[in-house]
């Protein structure tokens, strides 16, 4: 398949009468109900996704605002206590600066959640609208969410490492704030919703615009 | 693809549809209660917000500084603003909701900051964990209050703490330390606070607190006294330095005793008066039990020199207190003039009145107030003419104008007063003059003077040469009585006298050979004869062989020849004799010549020829013994001479007897020295008797 942006006429796996398993790839007849291969409940449509794209991505919306708010690094130096958010270290790193760390904890932190939470919505939206979006982007798109997801944990690493290092009992210490937690969170929820999604009802939305393509 | 499978019916699952939906909205809406559960905790923990007043900032810091109570957190600053007007800063603190009840109005804030005094030092821990604000208050709910005024220092006495609060008042020039310790035995049973000057400037007043534990130590006959500073003290046993301890040396203190027992347990708000020193204090408990002074203002236009603090004020002759303070008053509005006045502070004790019923200083002043409408003035008395002393005296003085006492609770009442005594006045100004002359005596000049003789005199005396001197004078005295009482000195006048003897006779014997000049001529040719023997002493021996040899050709020779021979003889004899040494010639060579004029004579007369040989041989032993005393002619000449330049500066230094002491003096003096020269010589001697000998 090429992306030419131009809807083509698809064949679907239900229309064809074939369910593929989620786990093994293998096709079934459709009506069968468990993936005699891997064991797998076999169902054609996940017909409550869209439905846990929207909790869990509300769940995820939720956490990420606590995430911002509160601190996210407790740094103990001696005698004084610096407690620093996410943009706040960002834009203290950066009247230091240093733009480019700056630059990056401001693409990990906020530019990518945000991102995920702005692709998750539309992927979910446009499933259900008849939207001129080529099906294949939409695609990448969601590919590009599932990949991009495990990386926003990068962050939390960053804390778990420093607090584990900088432990020096009465002379400097980190601890995490309470934000890295809320950010751990608003990461798996995100994770969570974007794999909730089903990403075979692209193409039953383009399948349904093919469909108002023949009856033009 | 030609393959199509059949169409299959999508059977929805409608009662899963409904279940797993429910399940999955689970999530966002227990996220949803968490967060709301969160928040609301949140807020219904949060305490009530106070604000408290400093004056300054001192190291607050909103989201940073605590508030504590007993060193538990139990606050926060959330919020550092002005007030209005800027006149204070404002520290909004967030309490702990379940401390937020007792914070009531009787609360007290401080700042807790670093600070080294005499006493120690506290507050190091906010050196580095900056400053925090310290609350106290007590143990129960009061009422409520959300604005408090805070202190810079930590109160000295704090709600809810127990300890006996009393305050201290100084004597009218005691002093008193702030924060002092309340030392009994050594121990800190208390602390004073912070002193103020009380309104009226006459002392110092401060709060103190005994610790509760102390409490039952204090009671009415208890006497404070300060132990700041040292004192020195010399006495029989020496010299003493007292100081309490260090830390009262540097930082003060007061201490206490009962002296006597039987006083009433001490309320909180008694006032007890700090002593300067014990001996003050221990007195103090055996005069009338005081009350709190009655304190008036005097005015007075006339000069007081000679009133001082302490001075007593007297009211018909009895002492009922004394003159606190002096100062000087430019009132325009009261005096109606710019003359600086003297304003005198006196206290009066109310115990000293004999008041009836209540005695304090209200019931004093009632009196006063009253007795002054009838007519009670102050004035100035003299106490002792001798000192010059003044005293302030209470008397009733009739036909005074009308003055009245009066008291507005806030400036001392100013008391009437009337003309003062100044005969009195006068004659301390004349007792006074007697005393400014007496001053003035130059007597420390005089002193001075006597000091510096007596120094000079000191210093000759333990000079070690003056000390000898004694010793010189007597040797020399000795000496001198040696010397005066010895033979030779005695015989000095005798000699002198024999000398002079001597003298006059020769005098006289040359005058009688002037007069026998005549004679002298007839012997001319003797005289020319013996010429030769006077050209030179050593040509006398020469005379006697001539003599010798004419004698022997008078012998052999005819009478005539003998004659002239004789004649030449003479005639040099003649010149010998007349010539100046010979003038001077001892008798026996007078005796000589005389017999050889007689014997010339007796020849020239034509005597016997046989009286020739004896004359001649007469001649011979006359020659020989002018050899012999021409010999030994020019010596005895020398000595006479001697003698009389000796005699002659004798006779002189007599003569001028105003130079005699000095002469005497000198000749003292050249008689030490000689003495001395001889003393030494003596001791010479005894050390060396050989030197005698060889000279050495």
């Amino acid at each position: 398949m090429e992306f030419t942006g131009i809807p083509q006429k698809t064949v679907t796996a239900r229309e064809a009468g074939l369910v593929a398993c989620t786990r093994c790839n293998r096709a079934w007849p459709l009506g069968t109900d468990v993936c005699r291969r891997c064991g797998k409940t076999l169902v054609s449509r996940d017909v409550f996704s869209l439905q846990k794209v929207w909790a869990l991505w509300l769940v995820g919306l939720m956490c990420y605002v606590p995430a911002n708010m509160y601190p996210m690094l407790r740094t103990q130096q001696l005698f004084t206590v610096d407690e620093s958010t996410i943009i706040g270290g960002a834009v203290d790193l950066a009247h230091y600066g240093a733009f480019g760390i700056a630059a990056v904890i401001l693409v990990a932190s906020v530019v990518i959640p945000l991102g995920k939470f702005w692709a998750i919505a539309f992927l979910a939206v446009s499933v259900r609208s008849k939207g001129t979006f080529a099906s294949g982007k939409r695609l990448l798109m969601y590919e590009i969410v599932e990949y991009i997801g495990r990386w926003s944990m990068i962050d939390i690493f960053v804390v778990a490492i420093l607090s584990a290092l900088v432990q020096l009992q009465g002379l400097a210490s980190i601890t995490p704030g309470p934000a890295a937690f809320f950010f751990a969170l608003s990461v798996i929820f995100t994770m969570l919703s974007a794999q909730a999604f089903d990403p075979r009802m692209i193409w039953d939305a383009q399948s349904e615009d093919d469909k108002a393509f023949e009856n033009v | 693809m030609s393959d199509i499978p059949p169409k299959v019916t999508i059977k929805p699952a409608q009662k899963k549809r409904v279940s797993g939906a429910s399940f999955i909205w689970i999530i966002p809406l227990m996220a949803l209660v968490v967060a709301f559960g969160v928040a609301w905790q949140s807020y219904n923990a949060r305490g009530p917000v106070i604000v408290v007043n400093f004056a300054d900032g001192a190291g607050i810091a909103a989201g940073e500084t605590k508030l504590k109570y007993r060193d538990i957190v139990v606050g926060e600053v959330e919020e550092v603003s002005f007030s209005e007007g800027l006149a204070q800063v404002e520290a909004h603190i967030r309490l702990k909701k379940n401390i937020a009840p007792y914070v009531d109005a009787s609360s007290v804030f401080w700042i807790v900051q670093p600070e080294v005094t005499a006493q120690g030092v506290s507050g190091l821990s906010t050196v580095l964990s900056g400053v925090y604000i310290e609350g106290s208050w007590d143990r129960e709910i009061g009422d409520t209050a959300t604005t408090f005024r805070g202190s810079d220092v930590a109160p000295l006495i704090k709600p809810g703490d127990g300890g006996l609060q009393i305050a201290f008042r100084t004597t009218s020039n005691g002093t008193l330390t702030d924060n002092a310790p309340i030392m009994f035995r050594g121990i800190q049973v208390g602390q004073i606070g912070r002193a103020q000057i009380a309104r009226s400037g006459a002392f110092a007043i401060t709060e103190g607190l005994i610790y509760e534990q102390h409490r039952h130590l204090i009671n009415s006959s208890t006497r404070f006294w300060d132990t700041s500073g040292f004192s020195f003290s010399v006495g029989p046993s020496g010299a003493e330095i007292d100081f309490s301890s260090l830390a009262t040396l540097l930082g003060g203190g007061i201490t206490f005793d009962t002296f006597v027992s039987g006083g009433d347990d001490a309320r909180d708000g008694e006032v007890f008066e700090v002593h300067p020193d014990k001996e003050t204090a221990r007195n103090s408990l055996f005069t009338v039990s005081e009350v709190e002074p009655l304190q008036m203002s005097v005015i007075f236009d006339e000069n007081v020199s000679g009133l001082a603090v302490g001075a007593p004020v007297e009211l018909n002759g009895f002492r009922i207190g004394s003159v606190d303070s002096l100062s000087g008053i430019v009132d325009f509005n009261q005096f109606g003039d710019s003359r600086v006045r003297l304003n005198v502070t006196v206290s009066i004790q109310p115990a000293r009145l004999g008041l009836p019923g209540d005695v304090s200083a209200d019931a004093a002043l009632r009196l006063l107030q009253d007795r002054v409408a009838n007519g009670l003035r102050a004035r100035l008395a003299s106490v002792s003419l001798l000192t010059g002393g003044l005293k302030v005296e209470l008397l009733e003085v009739e036909d005074a104008p009308e003055a009245r006492l009066v008291a507005n609770g806030i400036d001392l009442p100013i008391m009437p007063t009337t003309k003062s005594e100044t005969s009195g006045a006068d004659a301390a100004a004349t007792v006074e003059g007697v005393f400014t002359r007496i001053n003035n005596l130059p007597i420390e000049e005089l002193l001075n003077s006597a000091i510096n003789a007596m120094n000079s005199a000191d210093s000759l005396m333990s000079n070690a040469d003056l000390q000898e001197t004694p010793g010189d004078v007597r040797a020399l005295l000795s000496d001198l009585s040696g010397i005066v009482t010895s033979d030779d000195v005695k015989n000095i006048p005798v000699a002198l006298n024999a000398t002079l003897t001597r003298v006059e006779a020769l005098v006289a014997e040359l005058e009688q050979q002037r007069i026998a000049e005549t004679l002298g001529k007839t012997l001319t040719a003797a005289s020319e004869a013996a010429d030769a023997v006077t050209s030179s002493v050593a040509g006398v021996p020469e005379l006697v062989e001539d003599i010798q040899t004419v004698a022997a050709k008078a012998a052999d020779l005819e009478f005539d020849k003998l004659i002239e021979e004789l004649t030449s003889l003479t005639s040099s004899a003649e010149a010998l004799v007349s010539s100046p040494d010979t003038a001077q010639l001892p008798v026996a060579l007078k005796g000589a010549l005389d017999q050889l004029n007689a014997t010339l004579r007796e020849l020239r007369e034509g005597g016997a020829v046989a009286n020739v040989n004896q004359t001649l041989a007469s001649a011979r032993n006359a020659a020989d013994s002018i050899a012999v005393s021409a010999r030994d002619l020019p010596q005895m000449i020398d000595r006479l001479n001697a003698v009389f330049v000796q005699a002659g500066r004798t006779i002189e230094g007599y003569n001028k007897g105003d130079q005699l002491s000095r002469s005497a003096e000198g000749a003292l003096r050249d008689i030490q020295q000689a003495a001395k020269a001889l003393e030494k010589l003596a001791r010479t001697i005894e050390r060396n008797p050989n030197s005698l000998l060889l000279g050495r």
